[in-house]
């Protein structure tokens, strides 16, 4: 960890941007407030690859104008990990064979939930059971597909209201499928040396955990929630305010799993009622009291789970039957 | 025992050292020949042979190169994407619906002009699944940008890979290629095959050098960013085009480079054999066409005047070479292994494009289409039909019908 050591205070973060100017982003976009701490993190000697998404379609200018400050590609919305493995091989085997210099270069891909935890899935997983260095996948979740205008995708909370699970007359919930939990999957790969979720918030969680992905000697992943002002129908002004009200009221829970080791990062003691939370979202306005108290008691019991696993270390599928059982 | 007489030293001679090779194997070759640096596999037949071959010589430290088993096609051809755009020299190939699967990569890597090289080995698309051979799998591909061509046996497939590197990487081009090689009759027929030595290779064939790669020692390229239409959506097209265009001279300046750097000649776009004084022609493309040359030799014994057209290039199509090749004739008969269900005529894809060819021509030769398809092989009593039928209906200028599908069961030739 010589060339990027952590960073232990807001005033040492580099001042360096790579992720700059030049985009259209929504105001308070979540997705590109990580984009720019991520390549905080990174640094100049870094291939960005961005399958397709929000991260591609907004960040892309009329007028051509580029945000980004270090070699950036676009690849296919389910390609986030053949691409990343494309880069690093080339890079990888240029260096064995003295066509380029020997350095560090960092691989980096920044995909979307949808992109990533359903038309992508099989790729990331291919791209996880590999064995190149400096290869980092960060699966930004919204929680939809945001730049198509809020559709469901696996990693959807229950009850969101989104454009394929609008909330109706007769179908009152929303969305009825449970949010997938990518990370632990890809915590189920052996090869993949470094796994950890983040939020925005607090900023220097998420820089560290991506130096010390870039640092871990093989594939890393971390799956970071972006809220989406858009599309969860909020004030742009609360998006940090969000990712700090998951992680208090439990619905996002922040931990990093290395060399076979689980650590929970951030215990909500005492944890505050999901209600805060949800109810600052339109996208979580039909449900009712019952039903936040539905989802409260399934976090409480998901929380047991997390806590047994800090304490032993170890990763325990944590199991909560699902509101329609 | 008194010592013999020394019999006279045998004469000896150097012949070229020559393998029996199937046309995958042929083509592994090529690829230990280009030196290539990433090798994105995925298996599949007929073209998966390739990739073992490769496996093996990986394994026993024959050459360098990454590697990787994929999760599917279209991861596939993503890794061979993404490794050319920094830099590497990339080897990729499928067959049937695994290039159809791969159909979103395949599309962009010719739109972003990503030099990649791809074996096809032609296989029947599904349902129901079908070890038969059929183009259709490749000629899916041929609107958007990658040169395709079509070898004839496993030697001709060794050196198209090896001048489809040259061609592709050639800045004037800089697209993507397929060697479409035929299921079965290329891909595990073994024929001898003389591979050129590495020094005349790499006297052919200089490295591959993007001129933006993505890489940081390079600055901050940004590729394929999202565009506005209306500022550079056409421009961006004809950029293909005009690439595309430049395909042709560079095509023929690589072949006559082939020729003299390793000492085989092949006449770039289309081979022509007894087309000086034919009155009817088969034109037809891959390895059937030398049975269809087989059958010609024979019925020329007779005093049928037939020819054979072989096209080596599909993209760039040789519109000039063949409208020179064809100009005298009266017949002709398009061997396709394609179809392309409610076009005109309902018919095939290279008939088509055979067709629209002619249509600029000051003759119209009567134009014959026999449709090869569903994987069953032809025979040489199908070619014998085919020759006897375009001869018939050159005598009565005219043609019973023009579509023709001499494989099928009920189909009375």
């Amino acid at each position: 960890m010589s060339e990027r050591p952590l960073i232990r205070s807001i005033r040492d973060v580099p001042s360096a941007d790579f992720y700059t100017s030049g985009h259209r982003t929504c105001a308070g976009c979540g997705a590109a407030l990580g984009y720019r701490l991520l390549l905080k993190a990174a640094g100049p000697k870094t291939v960005v690859l961005g399958p397709t998404g929000c991260m591609y379609v907004a960040n892309g200018h009329q007028f051509l104008s580029s945000p980004y400050a270090v070699p950036w590609y676009h690849t296919q919305l389910g390609a986030g990990g053949a691409a990343g493995v494309g880069t690093a091989a080339a890079f990888r085997i240029l260096m064995i064979k003295g066509k380029r210099k020997k350095e560090d270069v960092n691989v980096v891909v920044y995909g979307g939930d949808g992109g990533t935890g359903d038309m992508g899935f099989s790729g990331l997983s291919m791209a996880m059971s590999y064995d190149f260095k400096r290869f980092l996948y960060v699966l930004y979740d919204n929680e939809s597909y945001a730049n198509t205008g809020i559709q469901a995708s696996s990693m959807t909370p229950w009850g969101a209201s989104t454009t394929f699970t609008p909330s109706g007359k007769i179908k009152k919930i929303g969305n009825p499928r449970m949010k997938k939990n990518v990370a632990l999957t890809i915590a189920a790969h052996p090869g993949v040396r470094y796994v950890a979720t983040a939020t925005l918030y607090p900023p220097l969680d998420f820089i560290n955990k991506a130096r010390k992905a870039l640092e871990a000697n093989g594939p890393a992943f971390i799956h970071l929630l972006v809220p989406c002002p858009k599309g969860w129908f909020v004030d742009p002004k609360y998006t940090v305010d969000l990712s700090k009200s998951a992680l208090e009221t439990g619905l996002w829970v922040s931990w990093e799993y290395e060399n076979g080791e689980f650590k929970l990062n951030y215990r909500p003691e005492p944890r505050k009622h999901v209600k805060e939370y949800l109810r600052m979202q339109k996208r979580f306005e039909h449900l009712t009291n019952d039903q936040i108290e539905e989802i409260e008691k399934m976090t409480a019991n998901e929380w047991d789970y997390w806590k047994e696993m800090d304490k032993q270390k170890k990763i325990i599928l944590p199991w909560t039957a699902p509101p329609w059982a | 025992m008194s010592k013999p007489k020394s019999a006279p030293k045998p004469v000896t001679k150097t012949l070229p050292k020559k393998h029996m090779w199937t046309g995958t194997r042929a083509i592994a070759e090529a690829v230990r020949l280009a030196d290539v640096d990433v090798i994105a596999a995925y298996p599949i037949r007929p073209y998966t042979g390739v990739m073992n071959s490769l496996a093996k010589m990986l394994a026993d430290g024959e050459f360098t190169a990454e590697m990787i088993g994929a999760d599917s096609e279209h991861s596939q051809f993503e890794i061979a994407k993404h490794a050319s755009a920094v830099g590497a020299r990339t080897f990729v190939g499928s067959s049937g619906v695994g290039l159809a699967y791969a159909a979103e990569p395949i599309i962009v890597t010719a739109l972003g002009q990503l030099p990649v090289v791809a074996v096809a080995g032609c296989r029947a698309l599904d349902d129901p699944g079908n070890f038969g051979m059929e183009w259709n799998d490749v000629l899916t591909f041929r609107d958007h940008g990658w040169l395709m061509s079509w070898a004839k046996d496993p030697q001709e497939a060794l050196d198209m890979t090896l001048v489809a590197y040259r061609v592709s990487e050639d800045r004037r081009v800089l697209l993507p290629h397929f060697v479409a090689v035929d299921g079965a009759a290329i891909t595990h027929i073994s024929t001898p095959v003389e591979p050129p030595g590495k020094d005349e290779v790499a006297r052919f064939l200089p490295p591959y050098r993007p001129q933006y790669p993505l890489d940081p020692a390079y600055g901050p390229v940004t590729k394929a960013q999202h565009i506005a239409p209306s500022l550079i959506g056409p421009e961006l097209r004809k950029v293909v085009d005009n690439a595309m265009a430049k395909a042709s001279e560079v095509i023929e300046e690589a072949w006559k480079a082939y020729a003299r750097f390793v000492g085989r000649e092949y006449p770039p776009f289309v081979e022509s054999k007894y087309m000086e004084d034919a009155e009817i022609a088969i034109v037809t493309m891959g390895a059937y066409a030398k049975d269809a040359i087989h059958v010609a030799e024979k019925l020329r014994e007779q005093g049928v005047k037939v020819g054979v057209l072989r096209i080596r290039y599909f993209r760039p199509f040789p519109t000039q070479e063949l409208v020179e090749a064809l100009k005298e004739v009266r017949a002709i008969g398009v061997v396709d292994f394609s179809y392309s269900f409610g076009s005109t005529g309902s018919s095939s894809v290279l008939f088509n494009e055979v067709k629209s060819t002619l249509y600029d021509n000051r003759s119209r030769p009567l134009l014959l289409d026999f449709m090869f398809v569903g994987g069953r092989e032809p025979s040489v009593e199908h070619f014998e039909q085919v020759i006897k039928l375009l001869q018939q209906s050159a005598e009565k200028t005219t043609a019973e019908k023009h579509v023709w599908w001499p494989t099928l069961r009920s189909e009375n030739l």
